[in-house]
């Protein structure tokens, strides 16, 4: 008792005022980031959830016309532009990680792409889209496109693709490789049979978040794939020349939608749209985290 | 035993698939030379409609075209000549060279020529301006199936001819073809950025330019100034804001957050990140725009409500995950033994996070900050919803326009000086961030070798 009592007195006297008042900021610096997140996002889904119908995500929009708010054009380019545009910078992505961490010996050309990666993941996005927009749209003539966003996004994704591919390739054990090489694989047998798939729960998860980031990319799409809404045609043809128009993805809808907001029904279609959008990132963050919890379980 | 193959069988398969290959590979260049001789882009002027074939670009002098008061004939410029002849002896090399057995050189030409026909398309920019001479303002370029056969047969030919060497050859052909690829694509951006950029930075002045108080397109005014000086003044607001509440927050994840309530905090903090910031513009134009507006009406402040004020809120929620995620990595890395011995010296566990921890994870921090400065700096979409965007000087109540949203709000109806101007301004913030980076990159090395020690 005596002790504890000692113990105890001792520690009061330790304690300083400014302790208490950076605990005291500690804390409450917490409560502060905790409620702006939980403020932001229950302030969207509250206002926007209410508002998302099957009509709305099921039919065409019309700029004239108020009644007509369906997103159906918008989710339909913001897919042809995840997928264009993973098609365009997976593989490349993959195969210069592959290039980066089995072929080439840790020299100057590797630091130099390691160190132009990283600067590619510094720009901003308005300047890959000042770039896409004179280079795919004016240069190659692809006017504004959804291939020609796509492009841009390619470019901009490059560097999430190539960092997390490498990060899994570089983690998988180098006995596996031993192990193949000694049975007499060759090097190509070895990374597609042994390196690669080892490595893929790694690389799903960064192009999980690569296209996150296509979802949510705004800047750099502005001028490349441009703000038209056009309902695709069906089948193959329709969606060939669908890449070759303008459509804007959900993030530039809800931009143009919240600034030329006319009424209360323009006003709630853009809320439900902003919906829609931070469900989908946070679906898309749910399955990058489940993913690399497996990848550290393996 | 009978069904196993001896070396010498073994071989010879291989160099008869090697000979289908060859021929195949020969066959397909042909095919993509000849293409060049189908109609493969389409001109439309105005209503004049000329389907031309590679060759016909070559032969014929030019188009006539008729604009509302004049009529000409516009010239093929000299670049879309070049590249379709280069580009026709490139197939046809790629076929002799391939037939001759060398594979690599073959692999380059077919690549080289296919290659060609975005040569010709970047020709076509002479075309457009010698159109616009003739008042005529609508051009556009339509492609057509060769285009595209030149470009996928070339690729493909390269690959067959890479293909006879082995497929272990042509893996690591095409692994090294795509690194450098991503090479070129920050290059290529690099150079773009400066070459387009530094024209108007020529015509207008340099100080002119940088430190021109007024930006007036309509009067030929390009100063950006103002635009330079919010982009700062948001930046250093949202850091002022920002920091703080970021760094306590990460000691609270990594230094006296219950384990629980940690996980429960930090997924959080991710979810922040991984917000499209045009939901951050929307809830700013929504909510803080006219909360700052009804407090400008409270205390009789002049304000619209879009400010700078409400940009650098924004902002610093922005900022946020990433000096939380970047410091809070930084002060887990710190060893347990400095924390133990702090403490056995007697002292609390906030003075031993503010005087130890805090401290030996100063590089860590600073470059959380730094990371956020980049962003902060570049982001565009969020603060165009919320700044008001007239080129003043900045005031903290006052709309402003960042070098961002300069660029973003005026380049789809520019022309001539004006949208070189934006390019100009493209290029300041690509300097801008370029600091940041180089500034990033020395500090974080700064910190390895510090740990080093």
């Amino acid at each position: 008792m005596l002790n504890e009592k000692g113990g105890e007195s001792l520690y009061a006297k330790r304690r300083r005022p400014t302790d208490t008042a950076l605990k005291f900021l500690i804390y409450f610096a917490a409560a502060v980031t905790v409620t702006i997140v939980v403020g932001i996002i229950l302030y969207i889904l509250i206002e926007g959830i209410p508002h998302i119908t099957w009509k709305f995500l099921s039919t065409s929009y019309s700029a004239l016309d108020t009644s007509r708010q369906g997103i159906l054009p918008m989710i339909l380019n913001t897919l042809y532009i995840v997928i264009l545009t993973l098609l365009i910078s997976v593989p490349v992505g993959i195969c210069s990680a592959i290039y980066l961490t089995q072929y080439a010996r840790r020299g100057r050309l590797v630091r130099t792409i390691d160190f132009t990666t990283e600067v590619l993941s510094g720009i901003p996005s308005i300047i890959f889209g000042l770039f896409g927009y004179t280079v795919f749209c004016v240069l190659f003539r692809l006017q504004t496109s959804i291939l020609a966003g796509s492009l841009t996004m390619a470019i901009c994704i490059l560097p999430t693709i190539i960092r997390t591919t490498e990060e899994s390739l570089l983690s998988v054990p180098s006995s596996y490789k031993e192990g193949a090489m000694a049975l007499g694989a060759g090097k190509l047998h070895v990374i597609g049979g042994i390196v690669l798939p080892c490595a893929m729960p790694g690389v799903l998860t960064g192009v999980i978040l690569a296209v996150g980031r296509i979802v949510g990319e705004s800047a750099a799409l502005l001028f490349t794939s441009g703000l038209g809404f056009n309902m695709p045609n069906g089948g193959f043809a329709g969606a060939m020349t669908h890449i070759m128009e303008s459509g804007r993805t959900l993030t530039l809808h809800l931009y143009t939608t919240a600034m030329d907001s006319t009424g209360p029904n323009t006003l709630n279609a853009a809320f439900a749209t902003a919906a829609v959008l931070l469900i989908m990132v946070f679906l898309l963050n749910r399955l990058a985290g489940l993913l690399s919890k497996t990848l550290r379980k393996g | 035993m009978e069904n196993r193959m001896t070396d010498e069988q073994r071989d010879r398969r291989r160099e008869k698939t090697q000979l289908i290959v060859r021929i195949t590979a020969a066959v397909l260049g042909m095919v993509s030379a000849a293409s060049f001789f189908l109609p493969y882009l389409t001109f439309i002027f105005r209503k004049q409609v000329y389907t031309v074939s590679a060759l016909q670009l070559l032969t014929v002098r030019g188009f006539r075209v008729r604009g509302p008061q004049m009529e000409g004939i516009v010239t093929i410029p000299v670049l879309a000549r070049a590249s379709v002849v280069v580009g026709l002896a490139l197939a046809v090399a790629g076929v002799v060279l391939i037939l001759l057995k060398r594979a690599v050189p073959a692999g380059a030409c077919f690549i080289l020529s296919a290659l060609t026909p975005l040569l010709v398309l970047i020709s076509t920019g002479e075309i457009q301006s010698a159109v616009t001479q003739l008042n005529v303002v609508q051009m556009s370029v339509r492609y057509l199936t060769p285009f595209f056969l030149v470009l996928a047969l070339g690729v493909f030919c390269a690959v067959l001819s890479l293909w006879t060497m082995g497929s272990e050859r042509l893996a690591q052909s095409i692994f090294l073809v795509c690194a450098c690829g991503s090479i070129g694509s920050v290059l290529i951006i690099t150079i773009y950025v400066i070459v387009s950029g530094a024209p108007a930075i020529g015509k207008i002045g340099l100080l002119p330019f940088l430190f021109g108080t007024k930006w007036a397109a309509g009067s030929g005014q390009f100063g950006i100034l103002p635009m330079i000086l919010s982009s700062i003044a948001a930046t250093v607001g949202a850091v002022l804001l920002g920091v703080p509440v970021g760094i306590f927050t990460a000691v609270f994840l990594s230094e006296t957050a219950q384990p629980a309530v940690a996980k429960a905090v930090h997924p959080a903090v991710e979810l922040l990140a991984g917000i499209p910031s045009v939901i951050y513009g929307f809830f700013g134009m929504l909510v803080v725009v006219p909360f700052i507006k009804r407090c400008g009406e409270i205390f009789h402040w002049n304000t619209q409500g879009d400010s700078l004020l409400a940009a650098i809120l924004i902002l610093a929620v922005m900022v946020l995950p990433t000096i939380v995620s970047v410091s809070e990595t930084a002060l887990r890395a710190v060893p347990d033994a400095y924390r133990e011995a702090s403490m056995a010296l007697g002292a609390t566990p906030v003075r031993t996070i503010f005087k130890v921890t805090l401290p030996a994870a100063r590089s860590g921090v600073l470059s959380g900050v730094i990371l956020g400065v980049g962003r902060a700096v570049g982001e565009t979409m969020a603060v165009i919803m919320v700044a008001g965007n007239v080129a003043n000087m900045p005031r903290l109540l006052g709309s402003v326009r960042f070098l961002t949203t300069g660029i973003a709000l005026e380049l789809s109806y520019s022309s001539g000086l004006h949208r070189q101007a934006l390019f100009a301004i493209g290029l300041v913030l690509f300097v801008f961030i370029m600091i940041v980076d180089v500034l990033f990159t020395y500090i974080s090395r700064k910190g390895v070798k510090m740990d080093a020690e």
